[in-house]
């Protein structure tokens, strides 16, 4: 398709989840600027006002956050961005959303760490402390687009988990995605599905036997009900029972905690966002995402333009980790290439044991991007 | 929003508490007081039980939860009720029906924990009620001092008697705009009246409650409650309401007045690029796919918004391209980069490895290149354009220096050098480009105060 075919605009990473996030329904934004994720703050104060939406500026990240949660829990889909010294305030907050089973989505857009890092160099540092954040152990699911238009679709599909499994939702980029302005055609923008949670109805006559976090399955997600609403929330950080009483050596307590797990374990097929670029007779399996990702599609196209063999996989959804599919792709492959822009392959070490058999190259660095070279050179 | 006792479903003695529930405190406890006294004032305003939401800390104070069986209870994190409240609050009242009472019970632990979350909120002035429970130290962990805690005050770690002054949190709230502030005994008559007026108040209101811990601080520090008033007025706080005011507007009607109202239509799907259709070949026409080009200035000179003028002219072409930017940590001092990717086909990777094209216009850029050791990838067909001040440490065929800061000044150097690359080089038709410029600065005639293209080319005839 020629570009007059297109719609193009010209737009960078950030801004395009401001415009995801305005697109979902998203009504409030807490923010507390940080480079590279200010452009989301500043593409929502500059959109909410104008869909009747509220965007806050926060005194620091901490409140930021539980702006959001609080507004969430008023019945109002949220988001916030960080980048990692902001992320590391905010995991509190995450599990507290994580345990109210508050819907929540989160932005974060990572630069060279550790500590305050390389404000305006791009990395691949938070793959682990994006996800490995709860006491406990909880999953929460990462998105990562590898580009600014995949930032608008991804971002409507984290509040479409958020909402539907009430869990926050982290939507993983990085500087040079967040930052970097591309032609982005909006074809097939228009049409996405957006998903609102399962609200009790005002007009319920049920108000005697309401239960906050109702389920029959560990799996199921309770109905949620706004504070301010008809139905009395009880909502808390503590271990409850399904009427959300803070409750010690209780067997419902326990099941609690494990329904906040299953509501994922339970339905694992919908959080597996993959890209397969298959070529049959390829030896080689390179897995990325993100900036790396575009990386990869270099590579691919400079390999088969010289007649070599190479399949690509680009996963979107980096958690869950999509264990089985991730197997059954790899199949067929001697060698797997995973480049991250990292320093120990963070990504690499999680899923190593899925690929036995198979020779598992790590292309690591930090400083600057992957160059397509680095990549090419380790094609079988 | 008042309501007649007859409209609310609550039990006949009309209480918001639990009916029958025992008081988890210790005898003699000042929470109890705080407790029923709130009870006494949400009956006096006579609210709907679901318009009510109790925000409660950690610490013997957010044990309140399960008391109050009728209103919503949200039981937080320590120290951040006052943000969570804060959302709820500025959510109900902006975003939703504007029914809740959001109310905040915190201990004096929390309370310096959350002091920015109080003090924000005041500042904004949203509609949270914040009711400390100042017992002079955290009870529910055996004793130990608090940033309360009194001078000579005996706690668990303080043995030898506290020598860490007491905050003043009502000065505190006051000094943060706050307009509803009351410092009170937990045993005043009046109590009920206070948190009435308080939770009434459309706006942030705070009353601190101070009372003693029976448990850790009667028998070490020899007190009984009557020693409360003393205790306060030895460290200068005041007693009584602070402050009661009403001349800032609560948060969303100054939130209606001056930002919704400048309300316009939002459409994301609308206002795409008019693109052309040129198909022009690259490769035929420069010998490589794609135009790479590095234009480099000091910050604050317009580089990053003249690199997009030239991404959106290439697009306007039909071309794909990445503008990818780079700067210090500063915004206003140092270096400004842009790396812009021009090309007939998706670009994927947006690193520069052949570049056509530097458009240099300032020292800090010339130092920060060679810094990046951006001239290694520099080969003899590279086109450097660049001031006539800078001293360029390599040579390629086709360098051009030009008085860029002196002709153009030096916010229009990096647009001048894009100027000259365009006219040089005719990557896509040069009228797009003027028009572009046309429509954002004028006429082009007034861009420059000489043409950049005549002193080029009267220096390449020279």
């Amino acid at each position: 398709m020629t570009n007059n075919q297109r719609k193009i605009k010209l737009r960078n990473g950030n801004q395009m989840i401001a415009e995801g996030a305005i697109y979902a329904g998203c009504k409030f934004f807490a923010g507390y600027p940080i480079t590279p994720a200010s452009g989301i703050y500043k593409g929502m104060i500059d959109m909410l006002p104008h869909v009747g939406g509220l965007a806050i500026p926060a005194p620091d990240e901490i409140s930021a956050i539980a702006y959001c949660v609080g507004a969430s829990m008023r019945g109002i889909k949220s988001m916030t961005a960080t980048s990692g010294p902001g992320w590391s305030l905010m995991v509190e907050t995450v599990q507290y959303a994580l345990i109210t089973e508050t819907p929540l989505v989160i932005a974060m857009v990572q630069r060279l760490g550790p500590a305050t890092g390389g404000a305006t160099q791009g990395a691949q540092g938070d793959i682990l402390f994006s996800e490995f954040i709860t006491s406990g152990g909880y999953t929460i699911p990462v998105l990562y687009p590898s580009n600014p238009k995949e930032c608008f679709e991804l971002t409507v599909k984290a509040f479409n988990w958020s909402e539907k499994f009430r869990i926050p939702v982290v939507i993983l980029t990085d500087k040079e995605i967040g930052m970097t302005t591309e032609t982005v055609d909006y074809t097939g923008l228009k049409n996405l599905t957006v998903i609102d949670r399962n609200t009790i109805s005002a007009n319920s006559t049920e108000s005697n036997n309401w239960q906050m976090y109702e389920f029959k399955s560990l799996s199921d997600v309770p109905r949620f009900a706004p504070v301010g609403g008809k139905f009395k929330v009880t909502a808390t950080g503590s271990a409850h029972n399904k009427n959300g009483e803070l409750k010690k050596n209780d067997p419902e307590t326990i099941s609690v905690l494990i329904h906040l797990e299953e509501k994922i374990n339970g339905h694992l097929e919908e959080f597996v966002d993959l890209i397969l670029d298959e070529d049959k007779d390829a030896k080689t399996l390179i897995i990325s995402f993100g900036i790396t990702a575009k990386t990869m599609k270099e590579v691919i196209k400079i390999s088969r333009r010289n007649n070599n063999k190479v399949s690509g996989l680009t996963i979107r959804a980096l958690y869950p980790i999509p264990e089985s599919q991730l197997k059954e792709i790899s199949k067929p492959y001697e060698r797997i290439i995973i480049p991250e822009e990292n320093l120990s392959g963070q990504y690499r070490k999680l899923v190593h044991h899925l690929f036995e058999g198979k020779e598992v190259i790590g292309i690591n660095k930090i400083g600057s991007m992957i160059n397509p070279n680095e990549i090419l050179e380790k094609i079988l | 929003m008042r309501h007649d006792l007859s409209q609310i479903n609550i039990e006949i003695e009309c209480t918001y508490m639990t009916k029958g529930a025992v008081m988890p405190f210790c005898k003699g406890c000042g929470h109890t007081h705080i407790l029923r006294k709130l009870d006494e004032a949400l009956i006096k305003l006579n609210l709907n039980p679901h318009d009510v939401c109790l925000v409660t800390d950690i610490g013997c104070i957010g044990l309140a939860d399960y008391l109050f069986d009728k209103v919503h209870t949200v039981h937080t994190t320590h120290g951040r009720s006052t943000a969570f409240a804060t959302g709820i609050a500025l959510a109900d009242k902006v975003l939703s029906t504007k029914n809740l009472k959001t109310i905040v019970l915190i201990g004096d632990g929390g309370a310096m924990i959350g002091l920015l979350h109080i003090v924000n909120a005041a500042l904004l002035n949203t509609d949270v009620t914040v009711i400390v429970a100042n017992n002079f130290l955290f009870g529910m962990t055996g004793g130990q001092q608090s940033s309360f805690s009194p001078l000579e005050f005996i706690t668990q770690t303080s043995p030898y008697g506290n020598i860490i002054p007491p905050l003043d949190l009502c000065k505190v709230a006051m000094s943060s705009k706050a307009q509803f502030v009351a410092r009170k005994i937990s045993t005043d008559k009046d109590l009920v009246d206070v948190f009435a007026d308080a939770i009434s108040y459309d706006g942030f209101s705070i009353v601190e409650v101070l009372e003693l811990c029976t448990e850790y601080a009667v028998e070490k520090n020899k007190l009984t409650g009557k020693d409360l008033q003393r205790i306060a007025e030895e460290h200068d706080h005041h007693l009584g309401i602070l402050e009661n005011r009403k001349t800032r507007s609560e948060f969303s009607l100054e939130y209606s007045e001056k930002i919704l109202s400048n309300k316009k239509t939002l459409d994301l799907f609308n206002n795409f690029i008019n693109a052309e259709n040129l198909e022009i070949d690259f490769t035929k026409k420069f010998g490589k796919e794609k135009l790479e080009i590095i234009i480099a200035g000091s910050a604050g000179e317009k580089v990053q918004s003249s690199a997009a003028i030239l991404c959106q002219v290439a697009a306007q072409s039909g071309f794909f391209i990445t503008q990818k930017n780079d700067n210090p940590v500063t915004q206003g001092s140092g270096f400004s980069l842009s790396e812009v990717i021009i090309s007939s086909e998706e670009i994927f990777y947006t690193g520069v490895d052949n570049p056509f094209a530097f458009i240099i216009v300032s020292s800090d850029a010339l130092n920060e290149i060679i810094s990046q050791r951006l001239f290694e990838k520099v080969n003899k067909n590279t086109i450097i354009i660049y001031d006539e001040s800078l001293e360029i440490p390599i040579k390629t065929e086709k360098m051009y220096s030009l008085p860029l800061r002196r002709v153009c000044s030096p916010n229009k150097a990096a647009l001048g050098g894009i100027d000259v690359l365009l006219n040089l080089t005719e990557p896509f038709p040069l009228q797009l480009f003027y028009s572009e410029i046309e429509k954002r600065f004028g006429k082009y005639d007034a861009l420059y105060k000489d043409n950049l293209i005549k002193i080029l080319t009267e220096k390449s005839t020279k």
